[in-house]
């Protein structure tokens, strides 16, 4: 008696539920369907391979930051590594015969060698971030807002100097340029940026390595309950400093890429990277309560501010309009995950 | 215990990282080679922004010039106007013999000619230009730039050109040029006059013209490339002229356009230009991917400014030995040029 | 009003909880026996008993002392542990007990003593170092990563792997082995966010089993559990016994010290007091030995004589589907009000529902004869109703804030002059008063929350809520975690309060204060009402059915 008369109402219940819950998905169907609507050319292989391309670096970076939001931290300094590897593997990378090379006289490198050099360099700075919030017990958000401001400091300083002061650091050899803008033909329908490729492998790789390794197991136990991994017996200090180590990792390739991308570097490239990347996490799942978070949850709070971006542009919206559809997503996927929350 | 020793050498290293910031360096503080610094007539400079790539030249030529004549105090004003007034503070009270001021927002302007009035100094603003009010309210005031509407009207004439000299450019044989336009941050002086005057000046030279695409790209390379990218898909052939405020955002375009086949093999070409002509430009103009840019001579800009500080930092009439002259708001107009294949040298030349 | 509690004695004698409730039972053993005397009867740590050798021990901690700046938190303490036993730790908060088990775990180093495991003198350096040799434990505040799954948390610290990855199938199939060997009915791969206290507390139990344990410490474990619960872990308690393994069990609950443990070993003020064979030993004398001087009675007389209504709850339904509906009962002045019910019963949301702080589908609440709204808590106080939560770490206390700020914070409108500043003179004098009438043990009002005992924290709580002049306390779990001493200052405080004409409202899950001090009991089961009983004409079997009646 007393369940069946409250079935019915409940059935009605979790559809509404459902549907508040998917919220996002639904908002994104409709601006989808809005932009089609007024730009039916909208539906092609280009826009789906060139949304993807733009979103691949950025991918890369929101699975940097995602890691460490897992483990209850976060990474202000995200966008200014980018912007140091980008400037530094540019700078390594100027074609021979450019007239303005900061090295004149620097042979044509290997790419590998710029590539691991800005890497091994954001490992180290994210290792410094690691440090000083694994054993000096600063605040994440401190620690990596004080690194920005230094990587900024440190990237100007590289940058603005002699023989050509803050010029953008451009004249890429070409090898260097089609690491990142160079594409597979696949059959004759389209091509495949590697850009894509890049971001495919690396997303499986970092998916393998959250899921499939005590490496990430323990990230997402430090950021679960950081005391449960101390009496466990897990190391937390390491956990930390390879995680943050990680993600450095992945902002010195994805700067080496965007400044190929790009094709030329500046002292800003990177600037604000690391909100949309943080913004992407969380739509896409992540909590800075720690503990929680999937890959996939990343790749679509990517794709959907990728996808916003790429649209709203291809239908020639006031770009400012962009920053508040974005914002007002933003809002929308933390009400929606909190109020998920706090039902249990 | 072990913590804390963490700290003692967390706390040493930043303390030698910060004596050896403490280093005076030459950006902070530029004596004259010499030693006899004290002669010199000390002149206080500020730069809205160290990093600014186009002010980062003029900066050069300042320091050039100023080599021997004069004792240069020069500061990043870091793109905020609070600092910059501080830094005006801060040299006055050092007692410089005459300011020299790249304003962060022309807005500014009143505040800093109030505090040199104060001080009862001469004041020479360049590159960003205060309104004639402000210019008008102190005697002493001096203005050194450019015309945003002419380096527009540069680029107008290098497309018009360009477009009579290859009439297979109009690739749908209409007659008329269908172009795109990456457009600077909105509001923005340079990107609205330069956005206005350049179709203006096609227009009057009796091409027609079709917009299919404005939207901002922010100055931003990765911007221009990405709105490029969503145009060719769009209307790809159809696109017949692509006008950037900046060779940031034409060199954006350019990469796109290579990514999608063009300057390539199969001889797809795009005609692209921008402004600045900075050293990337020039090397794709070169190379016959970019049609053209604009010259804003940040050696002659600098120059000018020094030149006109040095005047009145030394008490001489404002112009006293230089070949500028002063309009109607007492300031110098220091020409843009217009740069294409023909004269890249001038531009070369300028990076030298 | 000693009429009321007689009838207790007569239901079911023999059970130790009954026992423990009749405080006729005994009375004259007790007050002749001052503490001294129940010492000397006792196996001396020191001197075990039956001649035994050394090596029947386990594990033993030999005068162990630890002193912090200016507190001797141990001095010269003794615990000696059988194997394949169940030894209670008792004492009262700050006694020294959790003291002793960081001290066991290498949290804090000892200043001296030694500590023997089979024999063998150990020093841990860590949880994990003690884990590692077989010594684990069960923490009080559940030590689990919530946002993973049950096998994540097992294997957590020692995944086993296979080449470069995370060997899954391994983890599945031991925690599955781990599971049944112990009955517990749970999916490996269940996330532990799921699971409720008993079942999060059981993957812990499973967790020191699988890591070999020999000793397992178990810290208030059945402090939220439901009776139904506490005796599946009997159950799996038994079962580690049978198979060897000794449990160190700390708890309040005499009832359960006697239900489950072999031995007892009773700390106060950091002194080791005494070690008994469970079976020989009284839940009073234990009493008597815990806090040091005979205690009469673990529940003050009760003085409180109700009167007329002064509240009516009518057909009460939550908003929530799943929570509680159609629940009517009155409450009189004067009158303390118990509401049993198991674990899920929707107790706490009730409360919290009269109070204003969750949304109800209907109902009708009827104070003094004019209907009431409480449509949020600010209205509710200013009805008169005061709410004292269950979960105080989370949802009570301001903990690192003062007792000053912590006592004021719900009042603080009263404290505002007419520019909207605070009144300093007038929150002091109001602390003080708390600090005063409740008997809050501390230096000063500056003194942060944090600092003080469970005891002392839930009556800063209740401090706060008597400052907005309540008529109705709605008090949830109010003596949860907090020891005997404590709780008796709480329970003499609701009868004051009750005697002067205030009505309170007490969710409990522990039987005896339920039959100890109120005057009616509300059974809830499943979100229902199940019946309102006298409390002097109710049995503790009669509730439990009443709690399982709508399951």
């Amino acid at each position: 008696m007393e369940t069946s008369a409250s079935r019915p109402k409940r059935g009605s219940n979790q559809v509404l539920e459902w549907i508040l819950n998917n919220a996002i998905i639904f908002v994104l169907l409709v601006l989808i369907i809005i932009i089609i609507a007024l730009e039916p050319s909208f539906i092609s292989v280009i826009n789906l391979r060139n949304i993807l391309a733009q979103a691949s670096t950025r991918l890369i970076f929101a699975l940097g930051v995602g890691g460490i939001i897992i483990a209850k931290g976060t990474d202000l300094s995200l966008g200014r590594q980018v912007g140091l590897a980008a400037v530094i593997s540019a700078s390594l990378m100027q074609a021979t015969d450019y007239a303005y090379r900061m090295y004149p006289n620097l042979p044509e490198l290997p790419i590998f060698v710029p590539v691991l050099a800005v890497m091994l360099i954001t490992i180290f700075i994210s290792a410094i971030n690691g440090f000083v919030v694994a054993k000096l017990k600063v605040d994440p958000f401190v620690a990596t807002l004080g690194m920005q401001v230094i990587v900024y400091g440190l990237t100007s300083i590289y940058f603005d100097r002699p023989p050509y002061g803050a010029q953008p650091i451009g004249g890429l050899a070409k090898n260097f340029a089609s690491f990142a803008q160079g594409y597979i033909k696949i059959g004759a329908i389209a091509n495949l940026p590697l850009l894509i490729l890049y971001a495919t492998i690396i997303t499986v790789v970092i998916w393998a390595l959250w899921n499939k390794t005590r490496f990430g197991k323990n990230m997402y136990a430090v950021g679960g309950n950081i005391e449960a991994a101390t009496v466990s017996g897990v190391n937390v200090f390491k956990s930390l400093m390879l995680t943050y180590m990680l993600a450095g990792l992945l902002y010195g390739l994805g700067g080496a890429l965007e400044a190929a991308r790009v094709g030329s570097a500046t002292n800003n490239t990177g600037n604000g990277y690391e909100l949309d990347a943080i913004a992407a996490c969380i739509v896409g799942g992540l909590s800075f309560n720690g503990g929680i978070g999937t890959v996939p949850g990343i790749i679509f709070g990517t794709l959907i501010f990728q996808v916003i971006a790429y649209g709203l542009s291809f239908i020639g919206v006031n770009p400012y309009l962009q920053y508040i559809v974005k914002g007002l997503i933003i809002i929308i996927a933390v009400a929606i995950d909190s109020r998920k929350y706090h039902k249990k | 215990m072990k913590k804390n020793l963490w700290f003692v050498v967390s706390i040493l290293m930043v303390a030698a990282m910060l004596i050896a910031a403490c280093q005076p360096t030459a950006a902070t503080q530029a004596p004259a080679a010499g030693g006899s610094t004290a002669a010199l007539p000390s002149i206080g400079f500020t730069i809205y922004k160290y990093d600014d790539n186009f002010m980062s030249f003029v900066r050069r030529a300042i320091e050039n010039a100023a080599a021997g004549k004069a004792d240069i105090i020069m500061n990043d004003s870091q793109n905020d106007q609070a600092k910059q007034n501080e830094q005006v503070d801060t040299m006055i009270s050092r007692g410089v013999k005459a300011l020299a001021i790249n304003l962060v927002n022309p807005q500014g302007a009143s505040a800093i000619i109030e505090k040199a009035k104060a001080a009862g100094l001469p004041l020479v603003f360049f590159n960003k230009e205060p309104n004639a009010t402000d210019m008008a309210s102190y005697d002493k005031v001096w203005y050194v730039g450019t015309t945003s509407a002419e380096s527009g009207v540069m680029q107008g004439k290098i497309i018009v050109d360009s477009w009579k000299a290859h009439p297979e450019w109009d690739k749908n044989g209409d007659g008329v040029m269908q172009y795109v336009l990456l457009k600077g941050e909105p509001g923005h002086p340079d990107a609205e006059a330069r956005t206005e005057f350049a179709v203006k000046t096609v227009e009057e030279a009796g091409i027609k013209t079709e917009q299919l695409e404005l939207q901002t790209g922010m100055w931003d390379s990765a911007k221009g490339k990405e709105l490029m990218d969503a145009w060719l898909a769009k209307h790809g052939e159809a696109i017949e002229y692509v006008i950037a405020n900046n060779d940031a955002m034409a060199l954006g375009a350019i990469n796109s356009l290579q990514g999608n086949g063009y300057f390539g093999a199969d001889n797809k070409f795009m005609p692209v230009v921008g402004v600045d002509a900075i050293p990337d430009a020039l090397v794709q103009i070169k190379a016959g991917t970019m049609v053209g840019s604009v010259l804003n001579d940040a050696a002659n800009q600098g120059l000018a400014t020094f030149e006109l500080a040095l005047n009145v930092a030394s008490g001489k009439e404002v112009l006293d030995g230089t070949s500028w002259t002063l309009d109607d708001v007492k300031a110098v107009r220091v020409p843009y040029v217009g740069i294409t294949l023909d004269n890249i040298s001038i531009a070369e030349e300028s990076y030298k | 009003m000693t009429e009321e509690f007689k009838p207790q004695s007569t239901s079911a004698p023999g059970t130790p909880v009954q026992a423990a409730l009749d405080p006729a039972e005994k009375p004259a053993t007790f007050e002749a026996l001052p503490s001294e005397e129940i010492v000397i009867p006792v196996l001396d740590g020191e001197k075990p008993p039956a001649n035994a050798p050394e090596t029947q021990y386990i594990l033993e901690m030999r005068n162990i002392s630890k002193s912090f700046p200016g507190v001797q938190a141990l001095d010269q303490v003794n615990l000696n542990i059988r194997p394949g036993t169940v030894h209670a730790l008792l004492g009262e908060n700050g006694a020294g007990k959790s003291t002793l088990m960081k001290v066991l775990f290498g949290i804090y180093k000892k200043d001296g003593g030694e500590i023997l495991l089979n024999g063998k003198p150990v020093e841990f350096a860590s949880a994990k170092e003690a884990l590692d040799n077989g010594v684990s434990m069960v923490h009080q505040e559940l030590n689990q990563v919530r946002t993973t799954r049950i096998v994540d948390n097992l294997w957590l610290g020692r995944f086993p792997t296979k080449g470069p990855f995370v060997d899954e199938d391994k983890m599945y199939r031991d925690t599955k082995v781990a599971f049944e060997g112990l009955g517990i009915p749970l999916d490996p791969r269940a996330k532990v966010s799921s699971l409720s206290v008993s079942e999060s507390q059981m993957v812990e139990i499973a967790k020191a089993v699988s890591h070999d344990a020999k000793i397992i410490v178990m810290d208030e474990p059945t402090s939220s559990l439901t009776e139904k619960e506490v005796d599946h872990l009997f159950q799996i308690i038994n079962h580690l016994r049978e198979q060897g393994t000794s449990v160190i069990y700390i708890s309040h609950k005499m009832e359960e010290i006697k239900k489950i443990a072999d031995d007892v070993t009773i700390l106060r003020d950091g002194r080791y007091v005494a070690t008994h064979k469970a079976n020989e030993v009284s839940i009073d004398a234990i009493i008597g030995m815990m806090v040091g001087r005979p205690l009469e009675n673990r529940f003050p007389p009760k003085t409180n004589h109700p009167g007329g209504p002064i509240l009516e709850v009518e057909n009460f339904t939550s908003a929530d589907q799943r929570s509680f509906k159609d629940v009517s009962f009155n409450l009189r002045k004067g009158e303390i009000l118990g509401v049993a019910g198991l674990v899920g019963s929707q107790r706490t949301e009730l409360m919290e529902s009269i109070f204003g702080a969750r949304r109800i589908e209907g109902g009708k609440l009827t104070k003094n004869g004019s209907v009431i709204v409480n449509k949020d808590p600010q209205t509710a106080i200013e009805n008169g109703f005061a709410l004292v939560t269950e979960e105080r770490r989370a949802t009570g206390i301001f903990a690192l804030s003062t007792i000053l700020f912590n006592s004021i914070i719900a009042n603080i409108a009263d404290y505002q002059n007419r520019f909207g500043f605070l009144n300093d003179h007038k929150m002091g004098k109001d602390t003080a008063w708390s600090i005063e009438n409740l008997d809050i043990k501390t230096p000063s009002q500056k003194t942060l929350v944090q600092s003080l005992s469970g005891g002392n924290q839930q009556k800063v709580i209740l401090g706060r809520w008597l400052l907005t002049q309540p008529q109705i306390l709605l008090l949830d779990e109010p003596t949860r975690g907090i020891d005997v001493g404590a709780k008796f200052e709480i329970y003499q405080l609701m009868l004051n309060l009750a005697n002067e004409e205030k009505a309170v409202i007490m969710v409990s899950s522990e039987m005896p204060e339920l039959l100890g001090i109120t005057d009616r009991i509300m059974v809830m089961s499943n979100g229902r009402v199940a019946g309102i009983v006298n409390t002097a004409e109710t049995t503790q079997e009669e509730i439990l059915t009443l709690a399982a009646k709508y399951l």
